[in-house]
């Protein structure tokens, strides 16, 4: 580590005089990765988005380079030599990489035409420089996620930046992208760049930060050396009690269950192979894999979402066909997508709207719908799923992630459904609100319901699991009981491409 | 608190529009007293009646996040063919399942296209639109469609002796598109496409089934307007009506019906559009007395731009306060 770089003391941030942030305190040296931890909603990012002049401070100060400043707007902070990057990645998909890095202040011929080649040059010695390997002259959309976002850290390099925001970078990424992202990071600490690494994954914060820094309800908590900590000092820090479960010892399922759901064969061109697996009654079946596994294809598949090439599905002894959602519904199949606002909720409708929208046939009475008893049975079940909200009329849009999945919960247990698939079911939800969303699974299966839970935590798969089916490149490598699935075992079926 | 959340949802733009009608009346009233006499409320009535049924039927479009159109053009088709129908002999209350059946036609036809096909709506019916221009065109060799006049059919629809009976049958309509808007399964999941089509249909919703619908009800709108036309109108050719879906649209943005969808005013849809027709009136009274040398529809076109990008900002501006929140 260098030295310091950036302060920023007793920080205030006030929304319609509500407290945002209070005392919030943060440093960071020069060739530091230090990370910025807390539950969604303890200010993380309202103190980056002050730092980046998004929002303007209401008390404390900023020091960069020594220097107190005040920016004003993105701009400000951009020309001062600050980078933010996003979860979602502010890029044009249709231009190539180096159209894409030089984009605003592009290399020109005579002044009017703009020379590719030029920039393509410059950005393949860039690439170098950092150690990355992406073709400059590629269209953007054509590389995954993971180099997208790599491009996105060559781009803040070009621009001379010596402070880098990374929110969340790898939450979108493959195991393998996640380490040439570790591996240029650790690059970039060497050439002196300060990095601000907002992430939820303990186990990458341990492995690629020097300090980490934690924030509960938009106050400053406290510094830890990384070297130092544990898992569970942090937690405590952020939630102020620990709260991961241990991993499930032993299935819970009676070895007699009937089988709910059970897949023969399920092919589609590229991205499922020759899939087949059984559910049981009570069961919660984790899918594990490496992010484009093609664990969301299969639920998808199964879900008719999307369609497949051959392969036979049965649900509870029958053989079925499933075309479109709506036949899945019917046989009390329900999806839960990982992209929740995208592909689950009606944000601007409110909670009762969104929990009754597939049960909307229990409510109509002579052709009308009865609003009165729908919300009535909105309030009822999200009061046993404790959905906090001020009444059901709340938009769905002013809930926290949590609560959101939560009425996504409450749509599908109002159209008896008994048959689950969580994609990613704590994607984008705090820790408090975690555990909360697994004993909500757990009491789902109590209850006799069955559930495929598609995750790439792994302490999530242990947690939950009585089974873990584990993928690679379309194929399911091992179906392993809990007792035997530890990381190591799931890590080597999940890489395990033939 | 239900009040609180009328307003803040659908009716506090409702109420905007609807105190600018009044005080639009009001001053064109002012300007010339004439303007609120029988004869030009009977008149006024009558022009609102076509305007009012394609505003209502293409609502359920606009909410589901579409754009039908093709309703101006597919109304004066069947007009002219069921006009031409009747001129070779077909009695009369014929022509009125003939322009129902032609509307729903091609609303089914629409729906089709954007549903299944995928076509973009903006695409599927500005093809939609062409294709019923030429073919009313083709369809009549005459220049001119007449309609008969002082009829039990412009009693029932146009004008019963100085009453406008057209406005009976809209309001009449109004209440029917209110019940299938908000309290019928279709218009949930209209209002449910509009909001979020791929979560809709991945809540097990068949999304295809009910997006027809939409368009189908567009059709519908456009036959039903027909028969006002050719009762109001009575002479009917295959160029008149040039632009009144583009009149239609307006009036329903001017009502609060979002342009993204998922947001749905049937009564703003009415108000716009008897805003559209008032002005259009009052411009003419006003002209006249001022002896201003200007053409009053051209002035209205005007006007209406004007008034629909105001509305339309003023949804967009709302839209970014809750997504700022």
């Amino acid at each position: 580590m260098g030295e310091q770089i950036l302060k920023m003391t007793g920080i205030e941030k006030r929304f319609s005089g509500v407290y945002a942030l209070k005392n919030a305190n943060f440093e960071l040296c020069s060739g530091e990765v230090h990370a910025l931890m807390g539950e969604n909603g303890a200010g993380k990012s309202t103190l980056m988005k002050v730092l980046c002049g998004i929002y303007q401070k209401d008390a404390g100060e900023v020091e960069l380079f020594g220097q107190k400043v005040n920016f004003k707007s993105i701009n400000d902070s951009q020309k001062a030599g600050i980078a933010i990057i996003h979860q979602e990645l502010n890029m044009i998909n249709h231009l190539t990489v180096a159209q894409n890095i030089y984009i605003g202040r592009e290399e020109m011929t005579g002044g009017v035409i703009i020379n590719d080649s030029k920039m393509e040059k410059k950005a393949k010695e860039l690439f170098d420089r950092i150690g990355v390997k992406i073709d400059p002259s590629q269209t953007l959309g054509s590389l995954s996620v993971g180099k997208q976002q790599m491009v996105e850290i060559a781009k803040a390099v070009s621009h001379d930046s010596k402070l880098l925001i990374l929110d969340e970078p790898t939450a979108a990424l493959t195991q393998p992208e996640v380490e040439e992202l570790f591996k240029i990071m650790n690059d970039l600490r060497g050439k002196g760049i300060g990095m601000i690494y907002i992430s939820h994954r303990m186990d990458e914060i341990g492995r690629i930060s020097d300090r980490i820094t934690v924030m509960r309800d938009g106050e400053y908590i406290g510094t830890l050396i990384t070297q130092n900590t544990t898992k569970d000092e942090i937690v405590n820090m952020m939630v102020g009690r620990v709260i991961y479960g241990e991993k499930k010892q032993k299935s819970n399922v009676k070895p007699d269950a009937e089988t709910v759901l059970e897949v023969r064969n399920l092919n589609r061109a590229n991205v499922i192979r020759d899939v087949s697996f059984k559910l049981r009654k009570g069961e919660i079946l984790g899918f594990s894999g490496l992010m484009g596994a093609g664990r969301t294809e299969i639920a998808r598949a199964i879900y008719g979402a999307d369609g497949y090439d051959s392969g036979e599905i049965y649900i509870k002894g029958e053989r079925v066909k499933i075309k479109q959602p709506s036949d899945a519904v019917k046989r009390g199949v329900c999806y839960l997508s990982e992209d929740r606002k995208r592909y689950g909720l009606l944000l601007s409708k409110s909670i009762a709207e969104n929990s009754v929208l597939a049960s909307i046939d229990d409510y109509i009475k002579f052709g009308w719908i009865d609003d009165k008893s729908a919300e009535r049975s909105a309030e009822e079940i999200n009061k046993v799923l404790k959905t906090k909200a001020s009444s059901v009329y709340q938009e769905l849009r002013k809930l926290s992630g949590g609560n959101q999945q939560k009425v996504i919960v409450a749509r599908w247990l109002l159209k008896n459904c008994d048959i689950f698939i969580f994609d990613e079911p704590t994607r984008g939800i705090d820790i408090g609100a975690k555990s909360e969303m697994y004993e909500l699974m757990e009491k789902l299966v109590a209850q006799g319901k069955s559930i495929i839970m598609i995750s790439s935590e792994l302490s999530e798969i242990q947690r939950l699991s009585d089974r873990v089916a584990v993928m690679c490149e379309g194929k399911i490598t091992a179906v392993l009981d809990i007792e035997n699935a530890t990381q190591e075992e799931i890590m080597k079926y999940a890489t395990m491409r033939n | 608190m239900n009040i609180i959340k009328f307003m803040n949802t659908k009716g506090k733009q409702n109420i905007i529009i609807f105190l600018a009608l009044v005080a639009l009346i009001v001053i064109f009233t002012a300007l010339n007293p004439n303007f609120i006499n029988r004869y030009n409320i009977l008149s006024m009535a009558q022009s609102l009646s076509p305007y009012a049924f394609l505003a209502l039927g293409v609502t359920f479009v606009i909410a589901t996040g579409g754009i039908d159109l093709s309703i101006g053009t597919v109304c004066i088709a069947a007009a002219v063919i069921a006009g031409k129908l009747y001129m070779s002999g077909m009695p009369l209350w014929m022509t009125i399942p003939v322009m129902l059946i032609i509307g729903i036609i091609f609303g089914i036809a629409n729906g089709f296209m954007v549903a299944v096909l995928g076509l973009p709506p903006f695409i599927a019916t500005l093809g939609t639109m062409m294709f019923a221009r030429g073919v009313s065109a083709l369809a009549v060799s005459v220049p001119n469609i007449f309609y008969p006049t002082g009829t039990w059919f412009n009693g029932v629809f146009s004008n019963y002796s100085g009453i406008p009976t057209g406005i009976f049958w809209v309001i009449g309509f109004m209440l029917i598109c209110m019940y299938l808007m908000y309290k019928s399964k279709v218009g949930r999941y209209i209002l449910s496409i509009g909001s979020n089509e791929e979560a809709t249909r991945l809540s097990g919703i068949n999304i295809v089934k009910y997006k027809i619908l939409a368009y189908l009800f567009s059709g519908l709108g456009a036959g039903i307007a027909a028969i006002f036309w050719s009762a109001s109108f009575t002479t009917v050719a295959s160029a008149t009506g040039n632009g009144m879906e583009l009149d239609a649209i307006a009036g329903v943005y001017i009502g609060g019906t979002s342009a993204t969808g998922g947001v749905a005013s049937v009564g703003g849809s009415i108000i716009g559009s008897v805003l559209l027709v008032v002005i259009r009136s009052g411009l003419n009274f006003v002209l006249a007395k001022f002896n201003l040398n200007l053409n009053a529809t051209y002035v209205t076109y005007v006007l209406t731009g004007v008034i629909v990008i105001v509305a339309v900002l003023m949804d967009v501006i709302k839209n970014k306060k809750i997504k700022s929140n």
